[in-house]
């Protein structure tokens, strides 16, 4: 085909949304509606897994170090713990630090401390927090095969509860997710079957001038295209606005953030453009696949 | 070129719609398909356009055997055809311009020739003034014409046109007629189905009368247009041969309405008296 054949057919599936403005509004909003319920079942679904991660990273591991251990091969085990595949954080918790957490700890017999009054028997230790909860046991063996560690605790059960958690979340927000989206599929192939429909007989005149299927498909897939490709822009923008409000109010009153941890609820920035993509992308997809796939059975004339 | 060789079509209720049917409509022929309802003329325009295949037999169309067609190959093929319905069909999203130039479009022919072949083809059939109107700002006369303007606008081997001027005013179908006419003297081939026994005496012609799935008659005759062959002599030359063919009467259901003086209306009329006359005398 020429490149002005192109051209034309282009314009008219762009065309083609003014001409059919009711029918391209309707698959429009259910477009929009659809990439709405999905896309914020997706986003709520990240941002649970964000904040189960977040509890994850407050558990740490707390490392100690041999009491006779010298300045200097304690800041070499601060290195080798920071070299560990799957540490996140490392804290250096100095002799001083650790006795005096000791005291707070134990409010009800400072007197024994009284009688103490010296740090020096307690060990260096470090703090150590994990990207990946489920590697804990095994970044805790890591740690433990360093020379001169005493002994690296950490809360087993925490992590086995935080990744049976996000397990039935994930499974609880997939199975939301693939509903939506099947729900979403039947009314978007409902509105685009119902807006060929009224056009069936266009099609079929098509058809006996000498049209070929893909000829009459192309003017569907750009308008199906177009209209997608808005509504996942208007969904984005939706998106957003609902997006910022909801987070704004959550920093604001400092809700989730003390159980969950600062940054466990993902800024609209650090997403904003895989969002947009997303909806652009899913948008358009369905929007012209899904008018492409209900011409079919008009086509057989 | 038209031919079909004994072809038979049964429709899935075991309906037979045509019934071992041979015809060969030469190039530059202009031919009238006269037959009442149900009688199989729905059918032949069908297999003709390939939207259906013949149960047996052969059909070939502008060299085209649509027995043995591909499917990716059918808009190839009609691509040589043009058709005009009774029911008009154009796009009406489409303006006058576009219906037409739509065909072209579909040829990929050059922009330049279509922007000069199809307001031509608009002033044959006198729309100039309406180039820019949509379907439904236009009357049914003037449909008609954009549909024949379309069907005549990428110059086809053979037009086919069924009951054209089934939706239109009386005085308006003998225009239709002779627009294409017309077309024929140019030398594309015209096959028309009519259920207006009127025109087709007007204009005469071959005609080929369909009955029950099966050719009754088919021969060629001249227009009363030029007063030679009379309405009644029309009739009883359509009957005599229905009766050679075939020795029941014509279905009562084509006993109509005498204000409509067709050509099937004198023949039932005399096939029944005929068939009552046999009767009372046993």
């Amino acid at each position: 085909m020429k490149i002005s054949g192109i051209k034309y057919l282009t314009n008219q599936g762009i065309e083609n949304i003014w001409k059919n403005k009711m029918m391209a509004f309707a698959t429009f909003c259910v477009l929009l509606i659809s990439l709405l319920l999905v896309g914020c079942s997706v986003l709520f679904y990240i941002n649970m897994n964000s904040m189960i991660l977040g509890l994850g990273n407050q558990n740490e591991i707390a490392v100690y170090v041999e009491t006779d251990t010298p300045q200097e091969r304690v800041d070499e085990i601060g290195e080798q713990l920071r070299n560990i595949e799957n540490v996140g954080t490392v804290t250096y918790i100095s002799k001083k630090e650790a006795y005096e957490r000791m005291q707070n700890q134990i409010s009800q017999g400072k007197e024994i401390f009284d009688y103490i009054n010296d740090y020096q028997f307690m060990p260096d230790g470090f703090s150590v927090t994990v990207i990946d909860n489920e590697q804990l046991r095994a970044t805790v063996d890591a740690i433990t095969r360093i020379e001169n560690i005493q002994s690296a605790d950490s809360s087993p059960q925490v992590a086995e509860f935080l990744r049976e958690l996000r397990r039935v979340v994930t499974l609880i927000a997939s199975a939301a997710i693939v509903a939506l989206a099947a729900v979403s599929m039947i009314m978007i192939s409902n509105t685009t079957k119902a807006s060929v429909f009224s056009r069936r007989e266009e099609i079929q005149i098509m058809k006996y001038v000498g049209a070929t299927n893909a000829f009459i498909r192309t003017p569907f897939f750009v308008e199906g295209l177009v209209t997608g490709f808005f509504s996942g822009a208007g969904a984005f923008f939706i998106t957003w606005a609902i997006y910022r409000s909801v987070y704004n109010i959550i920093v604001a009153q400092g809700m989730l953030i003390n159980a969950f941890g600062a940054g466990s609820i993902i800024p609209f920035a650090d997403i904003r453009v895989p969002c947009g993509l997303a909806y652009l992308f899913v948008g358009s997809l369905v929007g012209a696949f899904g008018s492409v796939v209900s011409t079919r059975k008009h086509l057989d004339v | 070129m038209v031919e079909l060789q004994n072809v038979s079509v049964t429709y899935a209720g075991g309906v037979d719609a045509l019934n071992n049917v041979s015809l060969k409509i030469n190039d530059g022929d202009f031919a009238f398909v006269v037959g009442s309802s149900g009688a199989g003329k729905s059918t032949m325009i069908k297999l003709l356009l390939k939207e259906i295949d013949a149960t047996s037999g052969v059909v070939t169309v502008n060299g085209y055997n649509l027995s043995k067609l591909k499917k990716r190959k059918i808009p190839e093929f009609r691509r040589t055809l043009g058709f005009v319905f009774q029911d008009f069909r154009l796009i009406p999203s489409m303006t006058v311009y576009e219906n037409i130039a739509f065909v072209l479009r579909v040829l990929d022919a050059p922009l330049k020739y279509i922007r000069k072949r199809v307001p031509y083809v608009i002033s044959l059939v006198g729309l100039h003034a309406k180039t820019n109107s949509y379907p439904d700002e236009l009357s049914g006369g003037e449909k008609q014409r954009v549909a024949i303007a379309r069907a005549l606008v990428n110059d086809p081997q053979l037009i086919i046109a069924d009951e054209p001027t089934g939706n239109i005013d009386p005085e308006l179908s003998y225009e239709i007629v002779e627009l294409l006419k017309g077309i024929n003297d140019q030398g594309t081939t015209i096959l028309m189905v009519t259920h207006e026994h009127d025109l087709v005496r007007h204009f005469g012609g071959r005609i080929i009368n369909i009955t029950n799935g099966e050719i009754v008659y088919d021969e060629v005759v001249t227009g009363t247009n030029s007063e030679i062959l009379p309405e009644v002599e029309l009739a009883q030359a359509m009957e005599n041969a229905a009766r050679q063919n075939h020795n029941y009467p014509m279905p009562e259901s084509d006993m109509y309405d005498n204000s409509t003086p067709y050509v099937d209306d004198v023949i039932a009329a005399i096939t029944s008296t005929a068939a009552n006359q046999g009767g009372a005398e046993e």
